[in-house]
Parts: C-alpha cells; structure tokens; sequence
C-alpha cells in the first residue's frame, strides 16, 4: 500500500469516526424493548444546537405576556415537569387554571396531548399555554418579535439553523427538541427488567397486583397507553369538566381524560386532571371504593376492585420502583447554566 | 475532453429549452361586493341593500391547484397560499406553466387538508405566526372574516368568523372547481363574490365561530360556491 493510500484511508477512518460520533450525540435512543416512538424524527431531526435552544425558551419567561412565567412554573423538574403541590396551575396575574398541569416525560411516543387530547402534534403543543389568558397570556408573534431583539437568541437560532430570521416553526420545532430528550427509563423498574437489580418480595406481590388491575391502560413499558378512559370520578359541580367530548363532540367520549404514564408517579402528585387527590393511597381508595358508574365508564372498572389494605400498600411498594432518579435529576433536563 | 464538452453543451441547450418552455399562469384574487366595488378593508359598504358593514380582516388558504383539460389533469402544484386582503400581493399566485399548454377548468381547495392539520409546526404561509392557527385546540383556519355590521346585536355590532376544523363530521375544507372558458392569457381573475356570501352568514343570530363546527362547515361550504372565474369586462 502507498503512503498516500495509507493516508487517504486514514483521513477516511477519521472522517467516519467523527460522522459516528456526531450521530451518537444526536441520535435520539429508543429504550430497549420499548415500542417505536409516534413523533416523526424526519421532519425535525435532533441535534445538539437545536436542544439547547429549546432548553432555553423552555426556562425563559419571555414566553409570557409579562414575561413572569416560564414552561418550567408549571413544569418543575424535581417533580417530573409537573406543579408540585397544585391541584391547578396557575399562570399570570395570580390566574388559576381549570387543569392540573400534566407531568413531562417520554413525549416522542404520545400523539394527542392535554387531558382532553385537544393537541394533536408535539410541535404545537407549546402554542396553547403560551396562548392561554389563564397561563402565559402572549401571542407567538409577540415572543417572536421579543426573541428578535436579544442577541442570545439571534445567535442560537443561527446555531440551530444556520438563520436567525426566528420563524414560529424554528422556535416550536426547537421547544420539541427540548422536550423529546426528556425520556424516563431508568427506574428500579427497568434495572430489574434489565435483570441488574430485584424486586423486594413485597415489591414482586404489588408487580402481580398491578398486572392484574392496572396494566390495562398503564401499560409497560411506558405505563400508558395514552388512550382516553373514564375512571368514575366524581365530576366537580364548579369546574365540570367533560374532558374529551369538549374536543371531539362525541358523547360517548363524555368525561374521558388522556391516561397518564405511572412513572415517577412518586413525585408527580397532585392526581388526577384536576388535582384532586394528594396520595396514591387516596387514588387507590377510588379505584376500590369511589368509582361511579355512568355511561362511558372505562369497562375495566365495572367490576369492582377489591384490594386489602396489605395489598394496597404492596401496590404503592411497586409504583415507588418507578421513580427514576437519572431523569428527575439529570444536570441537562435543569435550568441552563 | 471534447466528449464532455459535448455533454455539457447538449445539457445547456436543453436547460434554456424547458426555460423557454416555461409560460406563466397569474391567478389574481378579487373580492366584488356589489355593484361593481371591491373590497377595501375598514371602509364601510352597504350591504344586503340597507345594512352597513365594514370588514376588518379577511384571509383565507387556497391550496391543492390543479388544471385540467378535458377532464385530464395538466397540471399541478403542493404550495399553500394564504391570501390575504391587508397584503395586496398576496392577492396573486405565480404557476409555472409549460407554454402553450390547453386547460379548461381550474380546482383548488378552500383551506388546509386533514394530514396538514396533524403535520407538526410547519413554515411559510403555513406558519403558526401566521394567526391562523388555534392554539387551544390544534388545527388551520381555512378562512378568517371579522368585521363590524349594524344587524349584529352585541356591543359594538361586531362579528368573527374563524372557520376551520379538519376533522370529520366538521371537516371544513371546500373543493373548488371551476370551467374556464378564455383564450390563452398570461391571467386569471378569481372572484370571491363577497356580495353573494355575506348573504348568508347569520349576522343577527351568530356572531362569533371560533371553533369547529356544523355550522362552520356550512358557512366555508357557501364560501367556496361563492368563488367565480371573473371576466373584468364582463362583470
């Protein structure tokens, strides 16, 4: 072999290093044995410039009216990207909203979004809370011409996208880039599946327990389904919410709400769509005792779940195996240094 | 090297033939409201022969543009146009045809289709900027019309029409087909005679539509037997 061949493969091996590596980087990961994700990576495909830039319209209250409230006022990451401690949400000038503000995780593989579904793209989703008179109260034109004038965000969206005209789709797609690597699949749970780690006996009778009565619509390995379910709560007479038939007009969707993932379901209280019980015990004092039969209650309730109090407290043993710590305090999902 | 050179010339001969094949097709947007006036946005008009109405804000998509001819389709092309009447040259859409070439009707829609609407944030005229798209719920609207009349009951005698909805039973979007009779010219006016529209919105009962609905699948459905082909002399 010539010295000029060997150097050409050499420059060769290099350049297919460095192509690897930067697709290592960027390349979003679908968890082992977890389904295929629903978002479409072709039209807005990851990279390190564009997160960043999410990241940081995520924790930037520009995004509201008065530029008090960021994404991460409701959506704290200690606590799943939920409201710790709120039942209902609330956003500029002291205004509450009518919805406990849903936990953030594993987002590239959900197609509707909100407790009713009322979004039906990831890359939208952002438009409603900033929009909303009870949330940010701003119009995306309005935070576009204030991202136009800082020079932090010129040059980050000229490093995301080689422009820095700052067009609504840049800046949603940006937003989405953000909230796609937030992924939670590091849990006791999932080390126990990967066979690095066991159950505690109590922990194995609650996994039975929750094959049995849960795994239905909080499926594994998400612990969702994302699918639109009545569970027979009581409707509030002052909010009186009917979910997902103000969306879809479709009786029998009458006081459906989106199914939430049980993971880190430890630290996400308050639960339900309006926030309304604050211990998982109080959830599974509902399933066995408070659940009300109308029309379009999910099938899975019409039978009555009975569970000991030894049992519910093995039940609640096993949801705690779902708190994943990497992602509740993973450095890169915090507020951007 | 000569071979090449060969190959470069064939290829730049045949590049400026399908250049001067190219004509151009304007189509150009007009809004009568009645004896013979067009639309200018906040000056009143009479309307219905006594009412008076000032329109505030008109926009609409027009998307999916085809030419057929004789039932054949020749031509078509995927952009979205908003058209939008504080924006006089968004009143115009530039094709690109091959020259000379023979149609007698046009098609195009009157909004956004159902894979659009569940497409993500997208750029251009379709832009969530834009202010047609609903933030609460996902979705285009197709058309937008706000305005002040007289017969509107409500402080202000004001109304808003934002019609859209892309999923069925409220599905909004409007098929529009048209004959187009006419010697080969280089424009098309396309009326959207607002004379005839306006006739039927339910000013005095509902004046605001911000979501989808029958009633906005009704209102866009009368919007797009609303559009003519217009011939200026004529009309």
């Amino acid at each position: 072999m010539g010295r000029q061949q060997k150097l050409s493969f050499a420059m060769l091996f290099c350049i297919l290093i460095s192509v690897l590596a930067f697709i290592k980087t960027d390349e979003f990961t679908v968890p082992k044995n977890w389904p295929a994700p629903a978002y479409n990576f072709k039209n807005n495909p990851l990279n390190a410039a564009g997160i960043a830039l999410g990241r940081q319209l995520f924790y930037d209250p520009l995004l509201s009216k008065d530029n008090s409230i960021s994404c991460a006022s409701c959506h704290l990451q200690y606590t799943a990207f939920t409201h710790v401690d709120h039942a209902l949400s609330h956003g500029i000038n002291d205004s509450i909203g009518t919805r406990n503000a849903p936990a953030l995780m594993n987002l590239a593989w959900q197609s509707h979004f909100m407790w009713d579904g009322a979004i039906n793209h990831l890359d939208v989703q952002a438009l409603a809370p900033i929009s909303h008179p009870s949330e940010m109260g701003e119009t995306l034109n309005n935070v576009l011409e204030k991202l136009r004038t800082k020079q932090k965000y010129r040059t980050l969206f000229f490093k995301a996208y080689h422009d820095s005209s700052i067009t609504g789709e840049q800046t949603l797609k940006a937003i989405s880039q953000f909230m796609l690597t937030l992924v939670s699949a590091n849990a006791k749970y999932d080390s126990v599946q990967r066979q690095q780690s066991h159950f505690t006996a109590q922990e194995k009778r609650g996994y039975q327990l929750f094959k049995t009565f849960c795994n239905t619509c909080h499926t594994e390995p998400i612990f969702s389904t994302y699918e639109f379910a009545n569970i027979g709560l009581p409707v509030s007479k002052t909010l009186n919410d009917s979910g997902r038939l103000r969306i879809t007009q479709k009786a029998n969707d009458a006081f459906k709400f989106k199914i939430p993932s049980l993971r880190n379901v430890e630290f996400s209280y308050p639960y339900m769509h309006d926030g309304r019980f604050k211990k998982l015990s109080d959830v599974l004092n509902h399933y066995t005792t408070g659940v009300q039969h109308t029309e379009t209650l999910a099938p899975q309730l019409e039978k009555p779940i009975i569970l000991s109090s030894n049992e519910k407290v093995d039940l609640i043993a096993f949801l705690m195996t779902l708190t994943d710590k990497h992602y509740l305090f993973n450095p890169q999902f915090g507020y951007p240094k | 090297m000569a071979r090449y050179l060969h190959i470069v010339a064939i290829l730049f001969f045949s590049l400026s033939l399908t250049a001067q094949n190219k004509g151009g097709l304007k189509l150009h947007f007009v809004h009568p409201t009645g004896d013979g006036k067009m639309l200018q946005l906040d000056s009143g008009f009479v309307f219905n022969q006594k009412d008076s109405m000032v329109i505030h804000s008109l926009r609409y998509y027009i998307s999916d543009i085809k030419l057929f001819q004789n039932n054949l389709e020749v031509y078509s092309e995927n952009g979205y146009h908003l058209i939008d009447l504080s924006d006089a040259s968004s009143l115009n859409i530039a094709l690109e045809l091959i020259k000379g070439i023979q149609f007698d009707e046009i098609s195009f829609n009157l909004g956004i289709d159902s894979a659009t609407n569940t497409a993500g944030a997208l750029g251009g005229a379709l832009d969530p900027s834009k202010g047609m798209y609903w933030s609460w719920q996902s979705g285009y609207i197709n058309l937008k019309l706000e305005g002040k009349c007289n017969v509107c009951p409500q402080f202000g005698h004001q109304f808003q029409y934002h019609l859209g909805g892309y999923l069925y039973p409220n599905l909004a979007i409007q098929n529009i087909r048209l004959k187009v009779n006419r010697k080969l010219g280089s424009e098309l006016n396309i009326a959207f005679d607002l004379e005839q529209w306006l006739l039927q919105l339910p000013f005095s009962v509902q004046q605001h539509i911000m979501s989808p609905s029958k009633n906005a699948v009704q209102i866009s459905n009368a919007a797009a037997k609303a559009f003519k082909v217009w011939d200026a002399n004529k009309n």
